[in-house]
């Protein structure tokens, strides 16, 4: 009997303890942020933060139809602080419902914030446990408040929008999938920098009701990069030399190039696929050194030539290989230019020569704007697809 | 000792894992990036080890009085004095031990999922129920882990598939970089989780079937098993994060659950790994109170420990609540303090022990240890 009275008062003072309503929010208290954008304040030494909220009941369904709504799926607001935390706090002074991160897709800076460092960025973007690492972190020249609230594509949602752009990104293949889980390893990084994808404000959407109007509604396009030394923003990359870089980061295996053909001004566009880029270290004369060798599989997808392409092949071949050294050899440029070593190349030599590395390492900024590195492209085309060579001339 | 229950070789092998994987894989793994870098898994690979030795050690001091645990063998050794230091150094461990337990309960679940909720409530709720599956005794608590191991198990599958697809084995490289000595020393840390096994086995290993003939086996088997489930998240803790960004979180683990997605639609196991791991965690909190009541019982010569259990658990509470309610202080005490405490006593012991049975003259009692 007494067993089961003292068995009783532990049940009771368990289910009291562990009945999770301690700090409890119901959904309908929460403003659900679906992208953030963050500037440079209007004050010297502010931040503006800026943040897209999901008003539920007009972003439900697949067109935000509205039932009793505003009619506008999300709500934009910012505010500005001395820290991006004194900002979201002070989002509250007029956000009615408490602002939520864990849903939250994209980090969009603009180009100045970026410039002056990221530490703050990063470091609270980390600390904060509701966010998630996978959220999708880019640089823009546009305003950043303006980039987070234009509706691109066929979703309801901007924030949304962009994660979809950003999943399918690797088809495209001209920026980083640059997100919070790999800007703080890059970021934490003694020797590689960062890379962060590039978003902009483009004038390619087509209005239904005045398509006449071509380019009159602004779309959000990723298309190249942003690098940087230490936490601060260098410089732009082209999507060209973004496609080179990742080669190196993302084993970007596939993608489109597009040569010119044989004979004449016409255009050729090329699939390369299973390209696998191999980067191999030396250390001779205490220098080190790099091979960099990229070999690649291609098939003919499309060919406006006015020539059969038959006996052309080795020809077509070798102008993809040029061009595919070309987006490398500018991305190693563009690398050196800016003394910032995107491509991982100081941690490849570390691996292989740790004992060298001691002494090359605090000077590695100095060393790897000086590097040489030999670069060599094997491609190989298999196919030409459905058809046999080229398209019959007349 | 004079327990009639039993437990099977799968429970001490279950024990010994739920008691060392859930501060290993994270308080500790963040502890040796911090110290080593990327040898983290190289370390934890050492102090498997050495924890492997030492747990033989500790069943070679029980096989040869297999009927009596450490506090009995001690009483038998040089008297009863000695039961009582032994039996006074098994609270110290214990309560000692608590701080690390308290760290790993409390960060995971405060920090991640509940900032707002007093501490206390997070001491209170792990002592009750703690202190329960403590006063059904051993067998139960044997029960709890064999279902806590195939958590752990289940956790594992779920972390490896969430993270292979961020696995960059160049993360893991160049190994030893840190140096072989520095390596080692660093193991202390994965021997401070060793050291709760030990203890646990210096108090267990009487009561476990057939511990003559298979008791080794099984204790050995134990550091194995949850070694290998313990260095599997040091190597996806250092490729996948990278040791850089582990060595900046308390609980690293958590910070690789977080990382983890599985496609699209799983994503972010924190919960799943709360979920998973909770046996676990409440195992260890109940142990610690078993270890500190038993030893508190043994002291003042009562029968069983049932008394001791809420004065022991109040006493942990507060020391519980001293270390964790202090970021600074928990990492300190974790770092500079318990590996300190927790080696001399859980390797010295056995040590000792030994080194007094041969002294003594106390030869094993095979023809006992095979009989159970």
């Amino acid at each position: 009997m007494r067993r089961l009275a003292v068995t009783f008062v532990l049940f009771s003072l368990m289910v009291i303890s562990t009945t999770s309503c301690t700090g409890v929010r119901q959904i309908n208290q929460l403003a659900i942020v679906a992208a953030v954008g963050l500037d440079l304040g209007e004050k010297p030494g502010t931040i503006r933060l800026s943040a897209q909220i999901i008003r539920p009941a007009d972003a439900r369904g697949q067109t935000g139809a509205p039932s009793g709504g505003t009619g506008q799926p999300i709500y934009s607001v910012s505010a500005e602080g001395k820290t991006i935390f004194e900002a979201i706090r002070n989002l509250g002074r007029f956000t009615s419902r408490r602002v939520y991160w864990a849903h939250n897709f994209l980090i969009v800076m603009h180009e100045d914030y970026a410039r002056k460092g990221i530490n703050d960025m990063v470091d609270f973007f980390t600390r904060n446990h509701e966010l998630r690492m996978s959220t999708w972190v880019a640089v823009t020249p546009n305003r950043p408040d303006e980039v987070i609230a234009t509706i691109t594509g066929l979703e309801v949602v901007p924030g949304e929008a962009v994660d979809r752009l950003f999943s399918n990104n690797h088809i495209v293949g001209q920026a980083p999938a640059s997100n919070m889980m790999n800007l703080e390893e890059t970021h934490l990084n003694a020797t590689t920098q960062s890379l962060l994808a590039r978003l902009q404000l483009v004038p390619r959407g087509i209005s239904n009701k005045k398509p006449e109007e071509h380019g009159s509604i602004k779309q959000v396009e990723l298309a190249g990069s942003a690098a940087f030394h230490d936490d601060k923003m260098v410089g732009w990359l082209t999507t060209k030399e973004t496609r080179g870089v990742l080669f190196f980061l993302e084993r970007l295996d596939n993608g489109i190039e597009v040569v010119s053909c044989p004979e004449g001004d016409e255009k050729i566009s090329l699939e390369f696929h299973n390209a696998r880029l191999k980067v191999e270290p030396f250390y001779r004369q205490s220098k080190p050194q790099f091979n960099i060798t990229l070999k690649t599989d291609a098939d003919i997808v499309e060919s406006g030539c006015n020539s059969t392409l038959t006996g052309k092949k080795h020809e077509i071949t070798q102008k993809l290989e040029q061009q595919l050294k070309q987006r490398v050899e500018s991305a190693v440029d563009k690398a050196k230019q800016y003394h910032t070593d995107i491509l991982k190349l100081g941690e490849i030599f570390h691996n292989k020569y740790p004992q060298e590395w001691r002494t090359l390492g605090p000077r590695w900024d100095t060393i790897f704007s000086e590097l040489e590195p030999t670069i060599q492209v094997k491609a190989s085309i298999k196919s030409t697809v459905v058809k046999v060579m080229g398209t019959k001339v007349k | 000792m004079t327990n009639k229950i039993y437990i099977s070789q799968g429970m001490l092998v279950a024990m010994i894992v739920n008691i060392i994987y859930v501060k290993a894989i994270g308080v500790t793994q963040g502890t040796l990036a911090r110290a080593v870098g990327q040898d983290m898994w190289i370390a934890t690979l050492l102090g498997i080890l050495q924890g492997a030795v030492m747990i033989y050690a500790t069943y070679l001091v029980v096989r040869a009085m297999p009927e009596r645990d450490f506090i009995g063998i001690g009483e038998a050794l040089l008297g009863r004095w000695f039961g009582i230091l032994i039996a006074l150094i098994f609270i110290v461990f214990f309560i000692a031990a608590f701080g690390p337990v308290m760290i790993t309960f409390v960060y995971h679940l405060k920090d991640y999922f509940l900032p707002e909720a007093p501490l206390w409530m997070f001491i209170v709720a792990a002592l009750l129920v703690g202190s329960l599956g403590c006063f059904y005794g051993l067998e139960v608590m044997g029960r709890i882990a064999l279902v806590g191991m195939a958590f752990i198990f289940m956790l594992n599958l779920l972390i490896t598939i969430g993270s292979t697809h961020e696995f960059d084995i160049r993360n893991l490289l160049p190994v030893f970089e840190s140096g072989v000595k520095r390596t080692a020393a660093a193991s202390l840390h994965y021997d401070a989780d060793c050291a709760l096994a030990i203890m646990l086995a210096a108090l267990v290993l009487p009561i476990v079937k057939d511990v003559g003939k298979k008791g080794s086996r099984a204790a050995v088997m134990g550091i194995v098993v949850s070694g290998i489930s313990v260095i599997m998240w040091a190597i996806l803790e250092s490729a996948v994060l990278s040791a850089d960004v582990t060595s900046q979180y308390t609980v690293s683990c958590m910070k690789l659950a977080r990382n983890a997605h599985i496609g699209d639609f799983l994503q972010r196991y924190e919960m799943i790994m709360i979920a998973l791991y909770s046996l676990s965690a409440l195992f260890q909190v109940m142990f610690c109170i078993y270890g500190t009541a038993e030893g508190a019982a043994r002291l003042f010569g009562l029968k069983n420990n049932k008394w001791t259990i809420i004065p022991s658990s109040i006493v942990l509470g507060f020391f519980g609540y001293w270390v964790i309610e202090d970021h600074f202080r928990a990492i300190d005490y974790l770092e500079h303090y318990w590996p300190f405490i927790a080696v001399p006593i859980a390797f010295g012991m056995p040590l000792l022990m030994l080194g007094l049975s041969i002294m003594v003259g106390k030869k094993p009692d095979v023809s006992a240890a095979a009989s159970k």
